[in-house]
């Protein structure tokens, strides 16, 4: 809400690589003397190494990341557990949000108004949450409270409290939000499109629930969840900033060494999450100015060997240093402020999606642009050229990847959860050039099926409804926004229950 | 993010614990004005090889014509479609394909223009940026594919976003008179108006030397940067008449006002309770900030545990004072918690602005206050573009660079007293603006 508020407007989300027409007549009237020439070549450059970084780990299984950085006297501490909404019990969307919600709403030895006052009084931040594969703890002070931070963490993470009367006061947060998000077309058009790729797996299932699976949400249900995935040997933790590796260490092994490991849960499978399959779902909304376009499938996990190169591919598509769907739906057609497409590489699966957003009648023109260049990639060999930029970005942007202590932080912490070879961060660059139009050309074949794909339209349907036949588009699906039912096969709630 | 903070006030500097061991790192910088005007600032910081450029002109859509709300943002989007040496559009692919990033925002006061690259592509940027400001081409046929881009824009940002026209709604009521009164997007039939003629002379009269500040933060030698910003930009020649500055003053505001009004794609009733305040840089501003953090800043702050935690009244509320070039608003809203009424929404949130009249705030809560100040500023300073974009700020809004820094120590003394006095001096019962918004619909439901 608070940045819809911002006064700032943006320009650009992308860039197009593919220029406009040759635009003649100058837009000053004064002519003035200015040369013809050519962009000038770049300086020397310096070599970049990925910069240092400390990994312990602690008797009870917990891993420490350390990252150093002096500058300015603030120091951060973040913990990762395989603890997200994929882990959420079969048919009970949202319990592990909720769990992740009431993190900082009371511990067995602090009220949920102490732990406010307590970091807000020193000047910190605790932030709490959950994302699809991970829940969080993240903690900023200065760093002369750096034990209060590893304390604070340390109760959060292990004993929430789960108070009854703070699980009603999140539940009711929590069911007024999906009020406002149900109303939201971005939202709408995410969910229903998760649905659609993986199905009845809880990666399908929306990460903070529905409002019926949240009105039925335990006590027992949370405590239970908690007991089984906040655990030392399930998490990461990064200690980023103005402390030396000494004192991170000591006082991380102070705070949470006598965190008891236990034993973990098996992981989910990718068993249940089906196969490609093409369906067009339109959400109704009467009365909206635009609709949010959504088209993908399942690919591949974030830990697949083929991830890197398909990754390109989709820069190709919508990402920066490429992007032909900026070019064709922004540049060329004025449709849209913004195409992109991207990747979600998650534990055990992942997909892309491409999206955009266009004017309720350009509908039908947008959706078969998106779809044709999502075709498009898989039929035809990308150009050298166009790999040669998607690569240059990717390699080129090594070292404003590294600017920042969280952003190094990030990048390792990522790599721990996914399992990923903490060696590929060192050498990025040369990964990214190493591949080539061929590697290009056999993940598309691999991984893309344009005839599949899942396709979602959130918008006034009377207005587009109507063209889709005509560019190519039948057996669609029409879903009133106001029946939406994400637990329903077909999306629509039986008449007289709630969703 | 920082960048909304910029955008949203003045200066984020700030405070620190009085007496706290942990200060904030000054700014190490060099400035200099070209002879055609161009301020230059350079800051050098070694710590990646990289370097960001913000090219900042002091127009926003505060300074547009009448009738051409929506220019000054639309006129940003130009910028990016070609001039005499690059072609439509390859300004931002010439950037990541260095592997690079760029991007423009524009606000009321400023049109800001950003790129970050590998060091070595120093001269690449400052090339582009001296290109478009002295050869910018538009074409009619141009003007209208991005005018229509454009349009989109506004859609999806505000039109088809739940609450996405709060800010349109608010000004519109709070303003009479001065520009502040518009959205920076505009409206649909004012970017419809746009014509290349007023293309031209939005170009000519703020797309000048002397209305730009150009800031360099990152891995370059001082010296060696400002020869090469002397090439390249010291061939822009001069502008040929002032940037005009004469933007009417809005009256102030005597009576109190109550209204309710539906809009569309609204979920929840909303409150907001308004009332004009001052601009970036006066002295009552500094306090005005650390009001705002005391009511708004964390969950321990008052609204939130008032309104939302305490009372559930609220699904959510926060309130901030918008501290900008000219005098604007301090605001707070409030979703209304369903089964809850908007004018017991309306009278928790006066209630609490009330309690900031009636008396100081504590040492501790004064306190807490500063320290948010002192990790705000902290963590605004990290990236070499949260840098530039401090000094560009302190140089283009307060014409002052030393305010990058100096400010950290008027907030360390902003005083009990001052919070309760610019309370006291700006939340008055006879300039307060309580605006209900309710979903379209809702009042014909009977509800």
């Amino acid at each position: 809400m608070r940045r819809a508020l911002a006064a700032r407007v943006g320009a650009l989300v992308l860039a197009a690589v593919v220029g406009g027409p040759w635009l003649a007549s100058p837009a000053s009237a004064q002519r003035i003397d200015w040369p013809s020439e050519q962009p000038p070549p770049p300086l020397l450059r310096r070599h970049v190494d990925f910069p240092d970084y400390e990994i312990r780990s602690l008797d009870n299984g917990l891993r420490v990341v350390y990252v150093g950085h002096h500058e300015q006297p603030a120091v951060n501490v973040r913990m990762i557990l395989r603890a997200g909404a994929a882990a959420d019990p079969p048919g009970q969307p949202g319990v592990a949000s909720l769990v992740g919600q009431l993190l900082d709403q009371g511990t067995t030895t602090r009220t949920a108004q102490e732990i406010a006052g307590g970091i807000d009084s020193i000047g910190g931040a605790l932030s709490v949450g959950t994302a699809r594969d991970l829940g969080f703890v993240d903690v900023l002070v200065m760093k002369d409270s750096f034990d209060f931070a590893l304390d604070l963490l340390a109760d959060v993470a292990r004993r929430p409290a789960f108070a009854p009367d703070e699980i009603e006061r999140q539940r009711n947060q929590v069911l007024s939000g999906l009020q406002v998000s149900y109303d939201d077309p971005a939202y709408v058009a995410n969910v229903v499109f998760n649905r659609l790729v993986y199905g009845f797996h809880p990666y399908g299932m929306p990460q903070g629930g529905t409002p019926r699976s949240v009105r039925t949400i335990t006590r027992g249900d949370l405590v239970a969840f908690h007991r089984t995935h906040y655990l030392p040997n399930n998490a990461v933790l990064a200690v980023v900033g103005d402390v030396t590796a000494e004192e991170a260490f000591t006082g991380v092994e102070r705070a949470l060494g006598d965190w008891r490991r236990g034993p973990l849960a098996p992981a989910a499978t990718a068993d249940n999450i089906p196969s490609p399959t093409r369906r067009l779902v339109v959400v109704n909304q009467p009365g909206a100015v635009q609709t949010v376009i959504h088209a993908g499938h399942v690919a591949l996990p974030r830990a697949h060997p083929d991830y890197l190169a398909f990754d390109v591919a989709i820069k190709i598509l919508g990402g920066e240093g490429g992007n032909r769907l900026g070019s064709v739906l922004r540049t060329e057609r004025s449709l849209t402020y913004a195409a992109s497409a991207d990747i979600a590489g998650r534990q055990i699966a992942g997909d892309f999606m491409a999206k955009t957003d266009t004017r309720s009648p350009a509908t039908a023109e947008a959706l078969r642009l998106t779809v044709d260049e999502i075709a498009r990639l898989r039929r035809e060999r990308v150009r050298e050229r166009e790999l040669r930029s998607a690569q240059d970005y990717l390699a080129g942007s090594f070292p404003i990847t590294i600017e920042t202590p969280n952003a190094i932080a990030a990048q390792v912490l990522e790599a721990i959860l996914y399992g990923l070879d903490l060696d590929g961060l060192e050498d990025y660059p040369e990964r990214v050039n190493a591949v080539t139009v061929r590697d290009i050309e056999r993940v598309a074949e691999t991984w893309l099926q344009p005839a599949n794909l899942s396709m979602v339209l959130v918008g006034d349907a009377s207005v587009f409804l109507r063209d889709l036949p005509g560019v190519g588009f039948d057996r669609i699906e029409v879903v009133p926004l106001a029946d939406l039912d994400l637990a329903a096969a077909d999306f629509r709630r039986a008449s007289r229950f709630r969703r | 993010m920082a960048l909304v903070a910029l955008a949203l006030g003045a200066a984020a500097a700030v405070a620190a614990p009085v007496g706290a061991a942990v200060r904030p790192t000054k700014f190490d910088y060099h400035i200099t004005t070209l002879d055609n005007g161009l301020t230059v600032i350079l800051s050098e910081d070694h710590s990646t090889p990289i370097v960001n450029l913000q090219m900042w002109y002091h127009v926003g859509s505060k300074d547009e014509p009448a009738g051409r709300t929506g220019f000054a943002h639309l006129f940003e989007h130009l910028m990016f479609k070609g001039s005499h040496n690059v072609r439509s559009d390859e300004h931002l692919s010439m950037i990541s394909s260095v592997g690079g990033t760029g991007n423009a925002y524009t606000t009321e006061d400023v049109t800001v223009f950003f790129e970050t690259v590998p060091a070595q592509y120093l001269p690449l940027v400052l090339w582009l940026e001296a290109d478009r400001m002295a050869t910018l081409r538009i074409s009619q046929r141009t003007l209208d594919s991005e005018r229509e881009v454009v349009k989109e824009e506004r859609r999806w940002r505000y039109e088809n976003q739940p609450f996405g026209l709060l800010s349109e709604i608010l000004y519109d009521e709070a303003f009479t008179t001065h520009p502040y009164k518009h959205q920076t997007i505009g409206s649909m039939e004012d970017i419809e108006a746009a014509s290349i003629e007023d293309v031209q002379e939005f170009f000519d009269t703020y797309y000048v030397p002397e209305n730009a500040t150009l800031t360099l933060v990152g891995d370059f030698e001082t010296d060696y940067a400002l020869q090469m910003v002397e090439h390249y930009f010291g061939r822009v020649p001069k502008a040929k008449k002032p940037v005009p500055r004469n933007l009417p003053r809005e009256p102030p505001v005597t009576r109190s006002r109550r209204l309710t009004v539906e809009a569309d794609n609204w979920p929840l009733p909303a409150v907001v309770v308004a009332h004009p305040i001052t601009y970036d840089g006066h002295p009552d501003a500094y306090p005005l900030h650390i009001l705002s953090k005391i009511l708004s800043d964390g969950q321990s702050a008052r609204i939130h545990r008032g309104l939302v935690y305490e009372q559930q009244v609220a699904v959510s509320a926060f309130g901030q004072g918008v501290i900008i070039e000219d005098p604007n608003l301090f605001y707070a809203v409030a979703l209304v918690q369903p089964g809850r009424t908007p004018e017991a929404v309306a009278a928790a949130l006066i209630a609490e602005l009330d309690r900031a009249k009636a008396e100081p705030p504590g040492d501790g809560e004064l306190q807490r206050a500063k320290n948010q100040f002192a990790r705000d500023y902290v963590i605004g300073r990290i990236s070499i573009e949260q840098k530039g974009m401090h000094l560009a700020h302190a140089q283009v809004i307060h014409d002052d660079i030393t305010t990058a820094d100096a400010e950290f120590d008027i907030f360390m003394n902003v005083s009990r007293e001052d919070v309760q006095r610019v309370a006291r001096t700006y939340l008055r019962d006879d300039n307060r603006l309580v605006l209900t918004i309710l979903p379209r619909g809702s009042r014909r439901a009977g509800q």
